[in-house]
């Protein structure tokens, strides 16, 4: 029998088994997962399969392709979280991209897949002890499957707009490796609505593959559900506990409780996870610890001839040339005009000079495998995060923004923006070097947040990691983390096909 | 506080010789739309830019009066000179000024018209019930 969606319920909305209102809803199930992104999706879907009862809980609504939005407005109200309003503080302000709702941020992302590089997991093994935990093998079987059931390939070259195809001429001509994206899209019409998720039914996320399976098995999914708490008792994950928030209003629901039968999955997201953990009264050492992320930032070429962002995929061509030996890696990313709109500097009749230009504009981007370990906490104004790029992270930032800009000038743009106060803005092909000169300064650069890990990481020792190499907490039966917050180090790759695969071995070995 | 919040939108997205400006658009119909909709921080983040708009223009063009007193020519240098300002705070809330005022401006249609871009659909609101 197909399994039930239970959205937002009203306060005082729900029966009890006498039919007495107001008693708030009350499940039960072999397994209970938080968080139906990357990982709790991936997870949910496993423990189905393999025979399990399972309820995932959404703590956003759930949005259908029909139901998603055009305009960068409704993208922020309807899938961001909480409008985009977590930011990561330290010496600078920097915006932190993640979805809530029903599928998680690979709604609203790229959809950019890539295999967990080797030299990662081999890291893991050694160096932190994980042992075979996440083995190249197990993360290699578990990828195959996801490519096979999210259908997984290259984007095709018909759909390439002007920018992608002048970023891989930009590549050959600095002589580095560069490539066409694969991604978890399938018969893309390349209409450029990636980041306000597909109307096209294209990209493969959660919430039209697995989540749709999960409830044809008989698996249960509540939306508009945030989990408050993960009631422990006996030093055992034993359920969870919520109110259900309207998507519009945020109007406090129902309340709702989630028994467990056999355990709780948290995949909450690297910001979601952590204080859900604190909130529920877990006292490890290392909770909110070990926060990373790819900081990036972007390089405007201006071109003579018209490049058209909006033709072709958000993001179609990447290069991972200097991820081992720089630590960056670069992307094309072509933004919605609003969004455009705000990262162009200069304000008034400057601004809008350039805004002027945008057909001729193409975007590309550097994501920085940063050094920077930032930290999570829960307070009564909610979550907070601190977090810091070092000065090796802006190094690596201002190498990556040059190799940018030679490459827009190697494939014919006439001008760059580089985005970096304190330099001249706008400069030519003669004035390349003069990037040497940006600072390193976090507040000179405008950085986004995004590939975020940690919090929650894993580990062998209680007193620098919150779960184990099963991705088990610390001396808490029953209860596992399943998304980036366990991720212990950058991957310096985009890192949805890891979170899934991790999720999903972890997935196996709990069903046995 | 509504018309400092236009005072700094018109003066930030000002007309060009090729593309209207945001005094184009619905701007009342859209913060009608926002102050309804968006959490309070994120709408507190819009005023207290445009307060700092508003109160600014002794930083940046010398000029001891508020940004609605003074002339366009002038506001359009102080939007300028506020996006670029060595203070890094208030270069922020230009950056604030930008984006929600990008959300308005991007999305209009006769902008669009002029980019080449589509026209957006309404946006839907919708979820599974």
């Amino acid at each position: 029998m197909p399994g039930r969606h239970i959205a937002f319920q009203a306060a005082g909305a729900v029966a009890d088994a006498t039919g007495r209102l107001g008693q708030g809803l009350e499940l039960e199930a072999d397994y209970v997962v938080v968080g139906s992104g990357a990982g709790g999706s991936a997870a949910a879907i496993t423990l189905q399969r393999g025979g399990f009862s399972t309820i995932l809980i959404e703590s956003g609504p759930w949005r259908d392709p029909e139901d998603y939005p055009s305009s960068m407005y409704g993208t922020m109200r309807d899938m961001f979280t909480d409008w985009g309003q977590l930011i990561a503080t330290g010496d600078s302000i920097i915006p932190v991209v993640q979805a809530q709702l029903v599928g998680g941020t690979p709604v609203i992302n790229s959809a950019i897949v890539v295999r967990t590089p080797g030299d990662v997991l081999q890291d893991w093994r050694d160096r932190l002890g994980l042992g075979d935990a996440f083995s190249e093998r197990k993360i290699g079987d578990a990828q195959d499957k996801i490519e096979q059931q999210l259908k997984i390939t290259q984007i095709p070259v018909d759909v390439l707009g002007p920018t992608t195809q002048r970023m891989l001429d930009g590549f050959q001509r600095v002589s580095i490796e560069g490539h066409i994206i694969t991604r978890n899209v399938h018969d893309c019409q390349g209409s450029m609505q990636c980041l306000q998720g597909c109307r096209n039914r294209a990209k493969q996320t959660p919430n039209i593959t697995w989540i749709p399976e999960l409830m044809a098995l008989g698996g249960h999914v509540l939306s508009c559900a945030p989990v408050h708490r993960v009631r422990v008792e006996k030093g055992q994950a034993v359920g969870v506990h919520g109110w259900f928030r309207h998507p519009e209003n945020r109007s406090k629901g129902e309340a709702f409780s989630v028994r467990a039968k056999r355990g709780v999955l948290v995949a909450a997201s690297a910001t979601g996870s952590a204080p859900l953990l604190m909130r529920s009264g877990l006292d490890l050492p290392y909770l909110g610890q070990g926060w990373r992320a790819h900081p990036g930032a972007g390089v405007v070429g201006i071109y003579p001839d018209f490049m058209d962002m909006h033709k072709g995929p958000s993001q179609a061509a990447a290069s991972i040339h200097h991820r081992l030996d720089v630590g960056i890696k670069m992307e094309h990313l072509s933004l919605p005009l609003e969004l455009f709109a705000a990262r162009v500097g200069g304000g008034g009749s400057v601004l809008m000079n350039k805004l002027e230009e945008y057909r001729h504009c193409a975007m590309w981007v550097t994501a920085v495998r940063a050094q920077a370990v930032g930290r999570l906490r829960h307070g009564w104004l909610g979550t907070r995060l601190h977090y810091v790029p070092t000065a090796e992270d802006l190094s690596r930032l201002r190498f990556g923004t040059k190799l940018l800009a030679r490459m827009h000038f190697e494939a014919g743009a006439e001008r760059v923006w580089h985005g970096v106060y304190g330099l001249k803005p706008e400069i030519t092909k003669d004035e390349l070097d003069l990037i040497d000169q940006a600072p390193l300064d976090n507040k000179a650069w405008t950085w986004v947040l995004s590939h975020l890990f940690g919090g929650c990481v894993l580990g062998t020792d209680p007193a620098t990691s919150v779960v184990g190499p099963d991705l088990h907490v610390h001396g808490v039966r029953r209860l596992h983390v399943v998304d980036a917050s366990a991720i212990p180090t950058t991957l310096g790759v985009n890192p949805q096909h890891t979170i899934m695969a991790m999720a999903m071995v972890t997935a196996q070995t709990i069903a046995g | 506080m509504p018309s400092l919040v236009h005072c700094a939108l018109q003066s930030t997205f000002a007309n060009s010789p090729q593309l209207p400006g945001i005094d184009h658009c619905d701007i009342d119909g859209f913060l009608h739309k926002f102050h309804q909709q968006a959490p309070l921080l994120i709408r507190a983040m819009l005023w207290v830019s445009a307060l700092v708009f508003w109160a600014t223009p002794l930083l940046t063009i010398g000029v001891p009066v508020p940004a609605s007193w003074l002339s366009s020519d002038r506001r359009d240098l102080h939007a300028h000179r506020l996006a670029v300002h060595r203070s890094y705070l208030l270069r922020q809330s230009m950056l604030m000024i930008k984006t929600f005022g990008g959300l308005c401006w991007g999305a209009d249609p006769a902008v669009r018209r002029v980019l080449h871009l589509d026209a957006y659909p309404a946006d839907p609101g919708t979820w599974r019930t």
